[in-house]
């Protein structure tokens, strides 16, 4: 039987790892030993950023709807407390994508969620009038 | 669906005229940091210039709350041993440029880095009631009907 040797495994091994850190910088994506480490370590960053990402976009979609619940004189806290009462249940994603290309359909969103914000008016004297201020 | 990402060539930037006299620094300033980041519209974008151009006029006559007129100090070092300097809020508003306290205020409300420093040349602020953007046909907004207390007598 042929002699196994370990040339051939080993630099099959390294080009995969090369591969996988190039545009690294400095002698990360040429010299094994660093770009192994180099690797490992950004593999750790795209499993834990996946999760981020997650967090990262629905932080962003309350920006934006923050910044359209303004134009109609709401704030976002308001604008979900409102849907929520008014039993509609369209997600952050879509209402941020609605403000922007469709904001005739996101008004009426809007007035239906002040509808939904009228139980403001059996609380505090004033409270609905200054959560719906235009 | 994938999230909307503003495309730096398709921003539309919008020149925005604020009459600051008698408006309190800190409430116009971060209305001002607002507009120039771009958090103001549905389509903001965090790595993207999406924010108005602002043109903030009387700057000298912005207001203090408290006793922070003659309290409030800021310092900066000159980069010498003991090169430490201050002056209070009031010498600044009396000095040669009374701007800066309401360029400063908005500074430091805006993020720091290439971004925030491309942001900040969006706006400009004068001293007296008259700017050189008339061509630009700025929007006025009056920050004092905003908010009641943002604006003092």
């Amino acid at each position: 039987m042929a002699r196994v040797k370990r040339g051939v495994t080993a630099h099959a091994k390294h080009k995969k790892v090369l591969k996988a850190a190039k545009g690294f910088y400095g002698r990360r994506k040429n010299t094994i030993r660093i770009a192994k480490q180099a690797v490992e370590r950004s593999l750790q960053y795209a499993y834990r950023d996946r999760k981020n990402r997650k967090r990262n976009f629905r932080a962003l979609w309350i920006q934006r709807l923050n910044a359209a619940a303004h134009e109609h004189g709401l704030t976002y806290g308001r604008l979900i407390d409102g849907l929520n009462k008014a039993g509609i249940t369209i997600d952050r994603k879509v209402l941020s994508d609605m403000a922007i290309h469709e904001p005739q359909a996101f008004a009426a969103v809007v007035a239906q969620a002040k509808a939904g914000l009228e139980y403001l008016k059996d609380t505090t004297p004033g409270a609905f009038e200054k959560a719906v201020a235009a | 669906m994938k999230t909307f990402s503003q495309k730096p060539a398709d921003v539309v930037k919008k020149w925005v005229l604020i009459d600051a006299e008698g408006l309190v620094v800190g409430r116009l300033a971060s209305v001002v940091a607002n507009r120039l980041r771009g958090k103001h519209k549905p389509s903001f974008t965090p790595h993207v210039d999406d924010g108005d151009n602002v043109v903030v006029i009387n700057a000298d006559k912005v207001v203090f709350t408290g006793k922070k007129h003659s309290d409030k100090v800021y310092y900066w070092h000159t980069g010498h041993p003991g090169g430490i300097k201050e002056r209070t809020a009031r010498q600044l508003l009396e000095g040669r440029f009374p701007e800066r306290v309401v360029e400063k205020a908005v500074e430091r409300m805006i993020p720091r880095g290439p971004l925030g420093r491309r942001q900040m040349k969006n706006l400009r602020v004068y001293a007296g009631a008259e700017h050189p953007h008339t061509a630009q046909q700025p929007e006025s907004l009056d920050v004092a009907a905003l908010n009641g207390k943002n604006k003092r007598a």
